[in-house]
């Protein structure tokens, strides 16, 4: 099971370095490149099968997968059953992380406020813990309240044991976090009506159009 | 399946990363003039699109700007303090992705250095109280050579776009 979880992040590092090297020279570059844009230039590099998506392709689908945790009002979650059939972002990460977390659940929150309203009204979000010793149930609803304000549908934050934690994400096939959870998988997780990831992202300038792109796509 | 596009964009990656070497030559000559609300268009150091954002937690918060080097030598950014936090730190990321405290970041001669999400910050610790839209954050980074500038960088909203290396309109 770690093999499946390592495998998945030298590829995903690199695109994530790709896009970070695209987002650095696009402006300049677009002026001699024949190129449309640089969210096209993007595109193009993100997308392993050269499929319909922005975000990173997945090869092959993913199922959603099955492991039940604890949500912010202290009852068993059951990833797997509660979210099936709806459009779902999956992301796992820490609230005292400064950098990448917030980012990304900005740009998830930026995403849903520019899609057609029965989409964002039926989309979860799902946040995972990976620092099992300080996100409680309050600290992560107090956390999430600070990006899903003005959406109708509010975010879903889990937490749960080391080992249901380490259990969920490789069910999702996500890097094992380690450090106390401070070293984890930058991916956002996109499950469709079908019950299969086939797209995830990964934090860059362009991550809120992306999923802005591919969530009416699947849900 | 997932093989081949790893040493694609490896080779990708040296390729950009090689043209960003070459774009960064032209930076500095048009920018002092409009970053100039950080530092004045003459000094060897100009920092560009400072920001702050708007902290989820009680905390911690991530400074981005970047950082211009307009003279002929490399300089180094070697520590950072500020008023809103007892502490102050560079943070990179290893190519495994683990977040990781830098002793000192590298400008390069005519050229720039961005840190933005993913890729790097200024990581403020223990705050000495919240950090809220329209509240500013002061920054004070020393340079190897060129000493002490101050950056003035805003607080935005928790979901409000960076704002670009150019500095405000």
């Amino acid at each position: 099971m770690s093999v499946l979880a390592r495998r998945s992040r030298p590829g995903a590092l690199a695109v994530l370095a790709a896009c970070a090297a695209v987002g650095l020279v696009s402006g300049c570059a677009s002026s001699s490149s024949p190129q449309p844009s640089a969210s096209a230039s993007a595109s193009e590099l993100n997308d392993h099968a050269g499929g319909p998506y922005q975000g990173v392709g997945l090869i092959p689908p993913q199922p959603r997968p099955q492991f039940t945790l604890t949500d912010t009002a202290g009852k068993a979650f059951n990833f797997g059953t509660q979210t099936a059939g709806k459009p779902t972002l999956l992301y796992f990460g820490y609230t005292n992380c400064p950098d990448v977390c917030p980012t990304t659940m900005a740009d998830i929150a930026n995403a849903l406020s520019m899609v057609p309203a029965g989409i964002r009204a039926r989309t979860e979000v799902i946040f995972v813990t990976t620092d099992v010793k300080h996100d409680t149930g309050p600290v992560l609803k107090r956390y999430l309240a600070k990006f899903d304000v003005a959406l109708p549908n509010k975010f879903i934050g889990l937490y749960g044991t080391q080992n249901q934690i380490d259990t969920a994400q490789v069910a999702a096939h996500v890097t094992l976090a380690e450090g106390d959870g401070q070293n984890h998988s930058a991916q956002v997780l996109l499950y469709g009506t079908d019950d299969y990831a086939r797209v995830s992202f990964l934090q860059s300038t362009n991550e809120t159009t992306q999923i802005a792109h591919d969530l009416p796509m699947v849900g | 399946m997932t093989r081949p596009p790893l040493t694609f964009f490896l080779a990708a990656v040296a390729i950009l990363v090689g043209m960003a070497g070459l774009v960064r030559g032209s930076l500095p000559q048009s920018v002092p003039s409009t970053a100039s609300s950080s530092t004045a268009g003459a000094d060897p150091i100009v920092v560009g699109g400072a920001y702050v954002r708007e902290p989820a937690n009680d905390v911690n918060a991530a400074a981005y700007f970047t950082v211009y080097n307009t003279t002929g030598t490399p300089d180094e950014l070697v520590s950072v303090s500020t008023g809103a936090g007892a502490e102050a730190s560079l943070h990179s990321y290893t190519s495994d992705g683990a977040m990781t405290a830098m002793s000192g970041l590298t400008i390069p001669a005519n050229g720039s250095v961005a840190l933005s999400p993913g890729k790097g910050h200024v990581m403020i610790e223990k705050l000495y109280g919240p950090l809220k839209p329209g509240q500013t954050v002061n920054l004070q980074l020393s340079f190897a050579k060129a000493g002490e500038v101050l950056v003035t960088a805003p607080v935005i909203a928790i979901a409000a776009p960076a704002p670009t290396a150019e500095g405000p309109k």
